[in-house]
């Protein structure tokens, strides 16, 4: 039976944008329990965010290399057959798992660059359900805590980005990040170019014209 | 010194068939999929991982020079193919190897995929010296499987791996001339609450 190259992509592509993301909210999530970034825990616990996390990578690498078990593709007949277009559509056996995903690229694998463009996706996802869930984590634990220090307006002004989500939901802290970046970002470029290498491209262009 | 590549591939691929567990996990290291994405997912974990404000800052300038030096490795792994086509293990000592992995059709020197591994491990270990050895140690271990599928030379690890070691030194020094647009792009990065 002769594969469509591009039928293999697109299921390879759907398999590899969870297995990314999967993987990608796990990896979060150990980082951020690590950091203290509370704003992107998945859960109230800094432990229990850590191992949700290592289970989130583990599932995800799992999930991605067994699915050939339940689900019909190009690996039916074993992966080191020379030409995998010729390979009969089906579900892998036990015995054919370790190599059901080796499929050449040609015959409808994933390049370096579909993943190049499916993992950041994939990574940006995780980024977005870590800060949604951490931000009704943040309303969880602000309503359980008689008083928070964090809501000061100097704590505000003082902490963004990812410091900010310390101890800040993303829709708390996105505001004040932004315009924080707002208000520095014509002084970071200014001193950026004066302490620039003498060879910086910028400096070459507008650090004459500056001055 | 091609004598000594030759046997060396036919050595170390001769010992795949006699436990088949080894053989699948081998298999699996050398996918096109695990390796890479504990690649990038090492340079996105590391993204989050400073303990202060400052030192996330430099973890970040250095997987931004990271992920560059991953992609100029690909374009220049690409440009040292297009002059200089070296052939598979498989295709010139086919009768003598037992391949594991499907039989890719581009060159065999230098090793992508060790090349990329290598730029992302020095990234790390820039930053953290402790982590990037554990890197260094995923990309040899990808460069290692590969071996023992029978779809490289070790010399062809070995370029790769020099490759992406220059490749990042490279970027590293090259961030200098695209300053302050690197600090300004992360400045960005902090007013979306993502740095």
């Amino acid at each position: 039976m002769n594969t469509d190259p591009n039928t293999v992509r697109d299921l390879f592509a759907s398999h590899y944008f969870v297995f990314a993301f999967l993987a990608s909210l796990g990896t979060l999530q150990i980082a951020v329990s690590n950091s203290g970034i509370r704003g992107l825990w998945l859960t109230p616990h800094r432990e229990m965010t850590r191992w949700l996390g290592v289970a989130l990578i583990v599932t995800g690498i799992v999930v991605f290399f067994l699915q050939p078990m339940w689900v019909e593709g190009p690996w039916a007949a074993g992966s080191v057959q020379a030409d995998s277009v010729t390979r009969e559509i089906g579900i892998a056996s036990w015995g054919e798992l370790a190599g059901a995903r080796n499929v050449n690229d040609i015959h409808g694998g994933l390049d370096g660059n579909k993943q190049a463009m499916w993992f950041p996706l994939g990574a940006i996802l995780a980024f977005v359900v870590s800060a949604l869930i951490g931000a009704v984590n943040v309303k969880t634990l602000r309503s359980l805590e008689s008083s928070d220090e964090n809501d000061s307006p100097t704590a505000a002004q003082t902490d963004d980005g990812l410091a900010g989500l310390v101890n800040r939901s993303i829709f708390a802290n996105l505001p004040a990040s932004f315009r924080n970046f707002k208000s520095d970002i014509a002084g970071v470029w200014r001193s950026g170019i004066e302490s620039a290498d003498h060879w910086s491209l910028f400096k070459m262009i507008f650090g004459r014209s500056s001055s | 010194m091609n004598t000594i590549d030759v046997n060396l591939v036919i050595w170390l691929n001769g010992l795949s068939g006699n436990v088949k567990i080894f053989d699948d996990l081998m298999r699996v290291i050398a996918s096109d999929y695990l390796m890479p994405l504990v690649f990038s997912l090492a340079m996105f974990g590391l993204w989050f991982s400073g303990k202060t404000p400052a030192q996330r800052v430099r973890y970040q300038l250095q997987m931004l020079v990271g992920i560059s030096a991953l992609s100029i490795s690909n374009v220049v792994v690409w440009i040292i193919n297009i002059n200089w086509y070296r052939p598979r293990p498989f295709v010139d000592h086919g009768d003598q190897l037992n391949l594991l992995f499907y039989p890719p059709t581009d060159p065999s020197f230098p090793a992508n995929p060790v090349a990329v591994g290598f730029a992302a491990a020095m990234a790390a270990w820039a930053v953290n010296r402790k982590f990037g050895w554990w890197m260094f140690a995923a990309a040899s271990l990808f460069g290692l499987s590969r071996l023992y599928a029978g779809v490289f030379y070790p010399t062809d690890i070995i370029g790769g791996a020099l490759v992406g070691i220059a490749v990042y030194g490279f970027t590293s020094y090259f961030r200098r001339f695209l300053e302050p647009l690197v600090t300004s792009f992360l400045r960005l990065m902090r007013g979306l609450s993502a740095a």
